[in-house]
């Protein structure tokens, strides 16, 4: 049976998105807040596999941000750094190395500020955006680039 | 580490505020974070503080539950206090060895304090008042201009919902893998932080190939019940505007217009 190419690509987006929202719901509180360590950002690789995982992680992120103690701020600045990180990794997606990065750099630009703002700590600015960056970069490429590797055995199933 | 999540912590009662157009919902917590950023001063907290007071009475959500879901958020709740308590300069009030309590950080502290825990309560009536699949057909909705601009909304909302319904399915899911390969001897309790993050992929790399495969199985399932995307799909219970939704939406418009009032003039 032809599965129509569309009703596919929705289907993966979606599942992509329940298991990063799946993936950083069970490891809340951790998930939240200034000190963040989402292992779910390992997925943020997923691009340089199949572009839908772009809303994909969207929507994932949407999810989980819904649930933060942040609200709704998070659910369209949260999630609209995951949209812009997730498009500019799958434009990376020939340099392996590099894909991690815009996760590591867009969420720490935007999170960053957004915590500093949000919970009004008379702390540093670049101390929010350093810290949330450290985060990142433990993650993505910590288990992201490992992740990767591995996929790559895997590249078939991505594929339409 | 996987534990019985129930997302979106929905308190299920028939309330005013439970029937409200998941719309007004949105917009109306929008407002009121927006607000809560506005107020410069106690006042104006304290304003907000009633305001969130009379809708959590009329969603007749126990105030213990809602209590309860502020347990996540304690540990930042004290170290926002004490950061901006001890960190503040100031008139000097308190002395203690090399720190210094000034009465602009105890200030600074409780607002900030307080105005966070009006957030919280404020964010989590949301979703304590509205089904997760309401809250994706409200925000589809509300979208909907963005059409103008060729933005997906249909497929967006579609995925959210998929999403929404496959999350305890891939939790279950998960924690088969995770029982599987503690059977073949895996350990995931033990070990520093980078072991840890190394005994994921045992578990991530059977999870997306299986979470593929379902997607596989949920693309033919849509096609075989004619899934054509958004153009001219309708539901089973089309979303309307009542009475009680605009007068809501009139009073939240009212409040931004009395906490904007108050915060220049008084």
């Amino acid at each position: 049976m032809n599965i129509n190419r569309t009703t596919k690509k929705i289907a993966i987006a979606a599942i992509i998105a329940a298991i990063y929202a799946a993936l950083t719901v069970a490891v809340a509180p951790l998930s939240y807040g200034v000190m963040q360590l989402r292992i779910s950002e390992a997925m943020t690789i997923l691009p340089a596999f199949t572009p839908m995982a772009i809303p994909g992680l969207f929507i994932g992120a949407a999810i989980s941000n819904v649930l933060s103690p942040v609200g709704i701020i998070d659910v369209i600045l949260g999630s609209g750094a995951s949209l812009i990180a997730a498009g500019l990794s799958y434009l990376l997606r020939d340099k392996k190395w590099l894909v991690p990065l815009p996760p590591v750099i867009v969420n720490a630009l935007v999170i960053g500020p957004m915590l500093y703002y949000y919970y009004g700590v008379d702390f540093s600015l670049i101390a929010c955006i350093l810290w949330v960056g450290l985060g990142q970069l433990a993650v993505c490429y910590g288990a992201g680039i490992p992740l990767m590797k591995i996929l790559e055995k895997y590249r078939n199933y991505f594929e339409d | 580490m996987i534990r019985d999540i129930t997302l979106g912590q929905y308190y299920d009662v028939n309330s005013v505020i439970h029937r409200a157009d998941p719309r007004v919902k949105i917009i109306s917590t929008l407002l009121f974070i927006t607000e809560l950023f506005i107020v410069d001063d106690f006042k104006g907290l304290g304003i907000c503080a009633l305001a969130l007071a009379a809708v959590v009475t009329l969603s007749k959500v126990p105030l213990g539950f809602i209590l309860r879901g502020m347990k996540p958020i304690l540990f930042i709740l004290t170290f926002t206090f004490v950061l901006n308590i001890f960190m503040t300069d100031g008139e000097v009030l308190l002395k203690l060895w090399f720190l210094k309590i000034t009465k602009e950080g105890r200030y600074l502290a409780g607002f900030m304090a307080s105005r966070l825990i009006l957030l919280i309560v404020g964010s989590s009536l949301l979703t304590f008042t509205t089904k997760p699949i309401n809250l994706t057909d409200g925000i589809e909705k509300l979208l909907a201009p963005l059409k103008v601009f060729k933005v997906p909304t249909h497929e967006i909302a579609m995925m959210m919902s998929i999403a929404l319904r496959f999350i305890p399915t891939l939790i279950e899911e998960t924690d088969k893998i995770m029982k599987a390969q503690q059977a073949r001897g895996a350990d995931f309790e033990s070990g520093n932080i980078i072991q840890r993050g190394k005994a994921l992929i045992p578990i991530l790399v059977p999870l997306f190939i299986s979470a593929f495969q379902i997607a596989q199985d949920l693309a033919m399932a849509m096609e075989a019940r004619c899934y054509r995307g958004g153009k001219g799909r309708t539901r089973m219970h089309e979303m309307t505007l009542s009475y009680m939704d605009f007068l809501g939406l009139i009073l939240s418009l009212m409040f931004l217009a009395l906490i904007i009032f108050e915060r220049i003039y008084l």
